[in-house]
């Protein structure tokens, strides 16, 4: 063991308190890295064993790259391609199910909120596959309204061959007889609900047409194959793809951006830690400043000196590294047990244990000692500059930074104009570097204001206290090492900067998708799908529900969604066809470009309106021309509006008429409905002919347009309080931080505070003066943390509003009001350790102390 | 020749107005084995003489050889390292390093230099039973009295072999009892050990102890008196002396 490595072992054992905080930091910040990324491939890794699963055991799947269907005349065209042995044509879609649907009990969880409807062509599908029937009989090739399930579907809902099985369709709920019982579901994924084609087109409203096509081919070559499958596609032609549905893409997509949100607060709490380990190897470097101008005398090297700071860096950033990944593990186990059952029971997928890949253990690792041994960098750089000659001075000497200090400030000057011209320049690469320089402008800049800011609220709290003396003693203490103190509230101002930041958008956002919520869901009625904006799973109704509610008594109108998958240059969209007369009475979009007038765009031609967020991502903007991919190749659209309603308003949409989406994409079914009743009707009488209509259709529920605003609302809150409990956890850091460079002040000041205790001070005055320390600490932080935070979430706010989505800047008061309460609770919870500490200290050892 | 020579040296602090000068063109050499105390009254420049024959600090001009090295044109590196072979320290404070017992403070100087812990243990513990310190080997040195501590320093300063040992007050932190047993045991360094030793103190019962006492005031040598060992009147006559230069 060399001797860096004894002596690093050694200091740290001899301040066990203070390397505990050090190493705490860097274990949050590694439990959240390392935790989420384990539970987060976790979830990927089911969704994903999911569609392999539904893709599996045949040589290809053929379908549109918008998933949507196509002639059954395909199936030959595929069959005719050389090298292809056997075709088998299915129509599949995923049916969501409402809640209650299969079990009808509200108490309960419910067995499954989604079934995959199969209709096969039978003689086809099994040349292909065999179906090990062990109870009943399989599908006949005439069999109509029977069906074919697993044995552990049939036992998940209770039901055995010749019971019946109702499912939501288009045409109305349709009751289909179980004939047959397959062994039990191994695959993951929704369970099959297997039909023949026909009963599957017609129940599905979509007769002669398909929407897979699988394969399976003469070679097993891989070469031959590639060969084949280009084949296929040269056939077929750009509109289709190989591979399997990418249904779970959205899916994907969402789990990305959790991983990333994750990834930035793992990273932030890192930051913290590294801020925490600066301040406490600074602090230490000072303490330690004669026993290192000794090894100079002695003969060590600056190597040596400096080794000796990086080993103890290197120690606990091993420690802390090693920890945070055990507690991490535990996270993603813990996250593993609270939301596998709940997918196992909604979606068929067992979520396994969290997924530990090498890259991420080696990452963790690299980033966590990482940042541990560069923030220890800096002071271990500046303990090699002791010079020999500090052994002899009588009085250990302090470590000066007001050099580097004045330095800071004007650099940090400097970034935060930068960042306010960023502002101007309206882009949002550029507004984006800009919070980010603010972030390290002010912190910088930070120990400058250190003295007038600890002064004002010392003034403040002299006031409160009303004891002459003690506040004064702690602005003293802070004012007297501002750069130490400026790094202590650093941790708390990125804490609160953050909690600020995700205030002003969630007020800006609630207020921005209320005013457009009022709008879009303004009908007096509207019947709502099992799953809002992921309407390629859900089935909707055909053009007969519309005419029953129409005809109802008091109905004044009805107008629908309805959808089709498209893509606009290669990606995907959601595309919604409305009627042009009627959806404006009911609902209506909030337009940021053009008028209501695009309405008779739509009904005159191939007109199309875009949402706000297609059309940023686009650049596209009236009068523009957009290619709309459909079943049989691009179709050109002309811009008519740029406006959105509030369903859609996070997803790229295109909304073009119905009678187009039914040209163009064979579409007329209806995924949402809305309602007005007409002046002076009877509302009773009204509801009761709606609900009567929507019998046949349970995949609806009706809701008045105002419960409706107000459930979404709540799912709002719910969203948000879920931010703020995160954002809360991300604050625990900065608490590390300030106990930390408390205690330090208490063990600096030992004989500062037996002096003062000498000379008469009480127990009680000397726990006040840290405490005001505390006070003061957590106000700087504060203080700079909300400017930073309000300007980064009026950045954020600005930068969403250029990305498309409806939001007014509001100023967060409720957020500003949070982040004051919490600091001075924070201000308070810090000082208890330290202030127990220094009333706990002998006086005549605390002179003695040296 | 001289194990040490120093020539004409002079320190200046600070500059302009304000420029002290501590040291005013002193020359003064060092025989091998021989003991010298540096005495005077406050500021008049020793610590400042003893930094610069150590290599800690460096002159404004003049030059410091020791054994045929020229300090004043080494680069930090090489100073270090001269240091580490050349030079033992012993401070007013002990200076030990509070987490390390006795024995790895007293083999400090050669676990640096690389010598195998092992070896430099039992080095160590070989010269703290020479310096007197029999018991507590494995203690650290809040658990020491001062005169132990000092012993360790010494131990530490005598474990690498150097020829010099430079000692700063290395008394004035003890009571008279420990002080007058850490003035013999340099005294013993010098004789049986045979190692240069200079002392900076105020304490004349210390410098009673030595070869030679240079006077220092001002920054100048003022006068240097060559002791008999045998004349019990030794420490009576450095008072004399000291008052005679305004201690």
């Amino acid at each position: 063991m060399t001797i860096q490595t004894t002596l690093a072992r050694r200091y740290l054992a001899g301040r066990k308190l203070r390397t505990f905080l050090t190493t705490l930091a860097i274990v949050f910040g590694v439990l959240v890295i390392f935790g989420m990324n384990t539970l987060l491939p976790a979830l990927t890794r089911a969704f994903q064993s999911n569609v392999l699963a539904a893709a599996g055991q045949v040589d290809a799947t053929i379908t549109l790259k918008t998933g949507d269907t196509f002639d059954t005349a395909v199936v030959e065209r595929v069959a005719g391609v050389e090298g292809v042995r056997l075709v088998s044509g299915l129509l599949n879609r995923t049916i969501n199910l409402p809640a209650d649907y299969l079990d009808g009990d509200p108490t309960l969880p419910d067995p499954a909120s989604a079934v995959a409807l199969v209709g096969i062509d039978v003689p086809q599908a099994t040349s292909m596959h065999s179906y090990a029937v062990n109870d009943g009989r399989f599908l006949a090739a005439n069999d109509a309204d029977v069906a074919v399930i697993s044995r552990s579907f049939a036992e998940l809902i209770g039901v055995g061959v010749g019971d019946t099985l109702s499912l939501p369709t288009p045409s109305g709920e349709t009751a289909l007889t179980i004939v047959g019982l397959l062994p039990p579901r191994a695959q993951l994924g929704s369970e099959e609900v297997l039909v023949t084609l026909n009963q599957a087109q017609t129940m599905l409203e979509v007769p002669g047409r398909i929407n897979t096509v699988e394969a399976n081919f003469d070679v097993v070559d891989g070469d031959e194959r590639a060969a084949i499958e280009q084949a296929i596609l040269a056939e077929l032609g750009e509109s289709f793809q190989l591979g399997g549905l990418s249904a779970n893409s959205e899916l994907a997509t969402n789990l990305g951006v959790a991983a990333a949100i994750f990834n930035l607060l793992g990273v932030l709490a890192l930051l913290m830690g590294g801020f925490i380990i600066f301040n406490t190897f600074r602090t230490v470097v000072a303490e330690r400043r004669r026993d290192i101008g000794m090894l100079r005398a002695l003969g060590a090297s600056r190597r040596t000196i400096t080794g000796t700071f990086l080993m103890e860096g290197l120690i606990q950033g091993v420690i802390g590294t090693a920890l945070g990944l055990l507690a991490g593990y535990g996270l993603g186990l813990l996250g593993v047990s609270l939301i596998g059952p709940l997918l196992g029971s909604m979606m068929n997928l067992d979520l396994g244990s969290p997924v530990v890949s090498p890259a991420l253990v080696i990452g963790s690792i690299a980033i966590g000692v990482g940042v541990t041994l560069l923030a220890g960098l800096m002071p271990a750089m500046s303990a090699s500059r002791v010079t020999p000659l500090e052994a002899l001075r009588p009085v250990v000497g302090t470590v000066s930074m007001r050099r580097l200090a004045g330095i800071g400030f004007w650099a940090g000057v400097v970034l935060i104009a930068l960042a306010v011209v960023a502002l101007l320049t309206r882009h949002i690469a550029v507004i984006g570097l800009g919070a980010v320089a603010f972030t390290i402008g002010l912190i910088l800049a930070a120990p400058a204001l250190v003295t007038p800011v600890a002064r004002f609220f010392s003034g403040l709290l002299a006031t409160i206290f009303a004891r002459s003396g003690t506040a004064q003693l702690a602005e003293g203490n802070l004012t007297r090492q501002p750069s130490r103190a400026a790094i202590t509230a650093s941790t708390m101002l990125i804490g609160m900067a953050i909690l600020i930041m995700v205030a002003s958008i969630i007020s800006s956002v609630t207020v921005g998708f209320t005013q457009v919520m009022r709008r879009s869901l303004g009908s007096d009625y509207i019947f709502v799908p099992p799953s809002i904006a992921a309407w390629g799973s859900n089935v909707g109704s055909g053009a007969e529900l519309a005419g029953s509610l129409r005809a109802v008594d008091g109905v004044e109108v009805v107008s629908s969604l309805r959808f089709a998958p498209s893509q606009i240059n290669g990606s995907a969209i959601s595309l919604l066809g409305i009627d042009p007369a009627t959806y404006p009475q009911v609902s209506g979009l909030t337009f940021s470009e053009g008028d209501e007038s695009a309405y008779d765009a739509l009904a005159a031609g191939r007109g199309a309106i875009l949402n706000a967020v297609l059309a940023a991502s686009t650049g596209a903007t009236v009068g523009d021309a957009i290619e709309l991919l459909t079943p049989n190749g691009p179709q050109t659209y002309t811009v008519a509006g740029i406006g959105g309603d509030f369903l859609n308003a996070k997803i790229p949409t295109v909304y073009i008429s119905q009678a187009n989406i039914a040209a163009d994409f064979n579409r007329t079914e209806d995924v949402l409905l809305q309602a007005n009743l007409g002046e002076g009707a009877d509302v009773a009488a009204a509801e009761a002919g709606m609900k009567d209509a929507l019998r046949a259709y349970p995949q609806f529920r009706l809701i008045s347009g105002q419960e409706y605003i107000e459930e979404n609302l709540a799912i709002f809150d719910a969203a948000f309080y879920g931010l703020y409990a995160m954002v809360i956890f991300l604050a625990v850091p900065s608490l590390i931080a300030m106990v930390n460079t408390l205690a330090i002040g208490v063990i600096e000041r030992t004989r500062e505070i037996g002096m003062l205790r000498a000379v008469g001070a009480t127990h009680g005055q000397v726990r006040q003066i840290v405490l005001a320390e505390s006070l003061i600490l957590a106000a700087l932080g504060t203080v700079f943390g909300v400017v930073a935070g309000l300007y980064l979430g009026y950045m954020a706010v600005e930068a969403l509003k250029f990305a498309g989505f409806p939001m007014v800047y509001i100023f967060p008061t409720t957020g500003v009001v949070i982040a004051l309460v919490a600091g001075i609770v924070f201000g308070v919870l810090a000082a208890i350790i330290p202030a127990r500490q220094v009333s706990r200290l002998q006086i005549v050892q605390a002179l003695r102390y040296e | 020749m001289s194990l040490i020579s120093a020539v004409n040296l002079t320190k200046v602090y600070g500059s302009g107005d304000t420029a002290v000068r501590a040291l005013d063109n002193v020359s003064f050499d060092v025989e091998p084995g021989e003991f010298v105390a540096v005495m005077g009254p406050s500021g008049c420049g020793k610590s400042t003489l003893l930094h610069l024959l150590g290599g800690l600090d460096r002159p404004t001009s003049g030059t410091v050889t020791i054994d045929g090295n020229d300090l004043t044109n080494l680069s930090d590196a090489r100073l270090t390292e001269l240091r580490r072979h050349k030079i033992g320290f012993i401070f007013q404070f002990f200076n030990l390093i509070p987490v390390l017992n006795a024995v790895e403070n007293a083999a400090l100087p050669i676990t640096l230099d690389g010598v195998r812990q092992a070896e430099a243990k039992e080095k160590a513990t070989d010269w703290l039973r020479k310096v007197g310190l029999r018991e507590r080997l494995d203690h650290r040195p809040d658990q020491l009295s001062g005169g132990q501590q000092q012993r360790v320093a010494v131990a530490r300063a005598l474990v690498a072999d150097p020829a010099l040992i430079l000692a700063d007050e290395p008394t004035g932190n003890l009571d008279t009892r420990a002080g007058e047993e850490i003035a013999a045991l340099l005294r013993q360094v010098a004789n049986e050990w045979g190692r240069s030793v200079v002392v900076v103190t105020h304490d004349p019962r210390i410098a009673a102890h030595a070869d030679r006492i240079v006077f220092l005031k001002d920054g100048s040598i003022v006068d240097q008196t060559v002791l008999e060992p045998a004349n019990g009147r030794n420490a009576e006559m450095v008072v004399e002396k000291m008052h005679a230069f305004g201690d």
